[in-house]
């Protein structure tokens, strides 16, 4: 029985893999290899911009225009957090049509660059599905939308196409062009989902940062709730030491800072943070946003993985030195 | 008011202290092979036989040994259009396959901002552009251009309302401050550095009482007179600098250069062409083309030529006019000949 059950499975595993080969969609490939590919790509972009396009908004306050995009019927939309500056400030959206909503600036991290808003006006709104959790990764075709240089009815707007070239911690990198204004716009992939938001660009015009959407689900509650992390407080308040990268369950600490409440705790390299004061982190965002809410001397409880033992301890933070 | 509010934009953070805070730009361990990326020399490939197309119809317009502009092969017996601004003074054109041929001009269509050449040769089977001017669906489409050395092309997606793009007047480059009769006339408030007013001898404070010849007192009034004038126009102002009356001439500049000094988009931008407005009708692409790559053509998957790269105006925003556009202009002149 059990053996028949094996290669039923198999048979399975095997007809699923053949049908996936068969099909590869040309925006999977590694590259298009021919006219027929690049039509592929192009005709799938057309396909999905008309549902992408109702989610976008221009985003107005006194003191400049980004873009935004919004992702639920009650009208909560994503940008990036220099677009609002700060929380609770009262901010209009704008639509592709010209027409305008009321909306007010919840919170969000200036370390990704992620921030929130919601409109205020009743709805339902247009939305947009976003990504789950990881499934962007670098040579995934994406395109943009933004308003760039700001809302123009003229114009409309303005679609550019590129690749993931680079993807860590709380940065994406593309090479699908940007420029101010287009701040806070969504990037999406090639399923019509929200995979990213349009934060920085670099010198070079093939190189733009976004914030991966991963940001946003670590620190959702925190963004939603009108809390804006910013580097004053980052600054400002405690400090623990620790370089992490993340890993599924926890942060892996890849280095010490000498002299730091980590290092006199007896916190090491290779070690797992796996909580908090009671609160999982396994995103670096959210270790920073949780540190810094405190103040330095405040003490925390921290529990981490070392070799197989799961290990609390209680430490006080220091003050953050240049 | 020669004041427009400057794109107020939020723009990128882009100091080298947030930078270094977490420094990213050159810090992936892993990234994307160059080969791969949207311009990377294995997408370039699939184009095939449409980027051949497009370099052995374009060619390199030479001044002074140096690259201003490229032009489009429109005939086989070496006619090509150019962007007629950037490619004053052009002495000769060098095709994809090296060779060089003395140029001569035939015609300025000024309102398209285009220019006809004929280059100097026997030869009457030059590779011209096949054009595109009917059932245009251009939005979200891929196109393509040839690149500066004609050895590569760049590649992106042209998206954006056709549409037409108005003139934009000559500007001062002066803000407006107080006015009103009481005042007997419209106070400078700042001069921008470098601008035509700047130039001219214009200082902040002053008071403007006649903009040629007219009485204002209004900044609405020496808006009007300066905004129906171009650029390279010449104005008349009267003065008053403290108790002094002075008479100043003002050759007035663009406006997108003379504002583009505050404009953090267009600093982060690079050099943009001159005349990027008035125009009857553009289609917009995000192609990475210097300005020196302007004249050049625009093409579509299919190898048709679909415009001529008239503009760049951002770092994300290339204008090229349509071929629609351009056809009856050719025609009419040919008819001529």
């Amino acid at each position: 029985m059990k053996s028949v059950l094996l290669i039923l499975l198999s048979v399975i595993i095997f007809l699923e893999v053949d049908a996936d080969v068969a099909e590869t969609e040309a925006w999977r490939k590694k590259f298009p290899e021919n006219k027929k590919d690049l039509y592929a790509i192009q005709h799938r972009l057309q396909e999905l911009l008309p549902k992408a396009k109702k989610g976008l908004v221009a985003i107005e306050a006194n003191d400049g225009a980004g873009s935004g995009v919004i992702i639920s019927s009650q009208g909560l939309i994503l940008t990036a957090a220099h677009v609002i500056g700060k929380t609770g400030k009262k901010m209009k959206v704008r639509f592709a049509n010209g027409k305008r909503a009321s909306a007010i600036s919840l919170g969000g991290s200036e370390l990704s660059d992620a921030g929130m808003l919601k409109i205020i006006d009743e709805g339902p709104w247009p939305f947009v599905g976003m990504a789950e959790n990881q499934s962007s990764q670098i040579g995934d075709w994406c395109f943009g939308l933004g308003h760039p240089g700001g809302f123009d009815a003229k114009r409309g707007i303005v679609v550019r196409i590129g690749r993931i070239i680079g993807k860590k911690d709380e940065t994406m990198q593309t090479d699908s062009r940007l420029l101010g204004g287009d701040s806070g716009g969504p990037l999406f992939d090639f399923q019509g989902k929200v995979i990213a938001i349009h934060s920085r660009i670099s010198q070079k015009p093939d190189q733009n940062f976004h914030v991966p959407i991963e940001s946003f689900q670590a620190n959702w509650d925190f963004f939603k709730n009108e809390d804006l992390l910013t580097f004053n407080e980052i600054e400002k308040g405690g400090f623990l030491g620790v370089a992490c990268e993340e890993e599924e369950d926890g942060l892996l600490v890849k280095s010490i800072v000498p002299n730091s409440a980590a290092a006199e705790a007896g916190l090491q390299a290779g070690d797992v943070l796996l909580k908090v004061d009671d609160q999982r982190v396994n995103n670096r965002e959210k270790l920073t946003i949780i540190i810094s809410s405190k103040k330095p001397n405040e003490e925390v409880s921290i529990e981490y993985r070392r070799e197989n033992t799961t290990n609390s301890i209680q430490l006080k933070l220091g003050i953050r030195s240049n | 008011m020669n004041f427009f509010p400057l794109l107020l934009g939020i723009f990128f953070i882009f100091s080298l202290n947030f930078e270094s805070v977490y420094c990213k730009d050159e810090n992936y361990s892993e990234s994307l092979n160059k080969e791969f990326r949207l311009n990377g020399t294995q997408i370039q490939n699939a184009f095939g036989s449409s980027k051949e197309k497009a370099l052995n119809t374009t060619v390199r317009l030479i001044r002074n040994h140096k690259l201003i502009a490229l032009g489009t092969m429109i005939n086989p017996e070496g006619f090509l259009l150019t962007k007629a601004s950037s490619c004053v003074g052009a002495r000769e054109a060098v095709l994809a396959n090296g060779e060089v041929f003395p140029l001569k001009i035939r015609k300025r269509f000024e309102d398209l901002d285009l220019a006809l050449y004929q280059l100097i040769s026997e030869k009457n089977d030059f590779e011209f552009v096949r054009w595109k001017d009917k059932n245009q669906t251009f939005e979200i489409s891929w196109v393509l251009s040839a690149f500066t050395k004609l050895e590569e092309v760049r590649v992106g997606i042209a998206s954006g309302k056709q549409r037409p793009i108005g003139r934009e007047g000559g500007v001062m480059g002066v803000l407006l401050g107080r006015e009103g009769k009481n005042l007997g006339g419209v106070e400078i408030s700042e001069v921008i550095p470098q601008a035509a007013a700047y130039r001219a001898g214009l200082l902040a404070l002053d008071l403007i009482v006649k903009v040629d010849g007219r009485k204002v007192y209004k900044r609405d009034q020496i808006i009007k007179i300066v905004g129906a004038k171009d650029p390279g126009d010449l104005i008349n102002l009267e003065i008053k600098r403290g108790e002094r009356t002075k008479f100043l001439k003002v050759t007035l500049g663009h406006k997108s250069v003379t504002f583009d000094l505050f404009n953090r988009n267009l600093q982060m931008s690079g050099p943009v062409s001159k005349r990027k407005d008035n125009f009857p009708l553009i289609l917009q692409h995000d192609l990475p083309l210097p300005k020196e790559a302007m004249g050049g053509s625009l093409f579509d998957l299919d190898g048709n030529c679909v415009g001529i790269n008239i503009a760049r105006v951002d770092r994300v925003t290339t204008f090229s006019l349509p071929a629609k556009i351009i056809k009856p202009y050719i025609e009419e002149w040919l008819s001529h000949e």
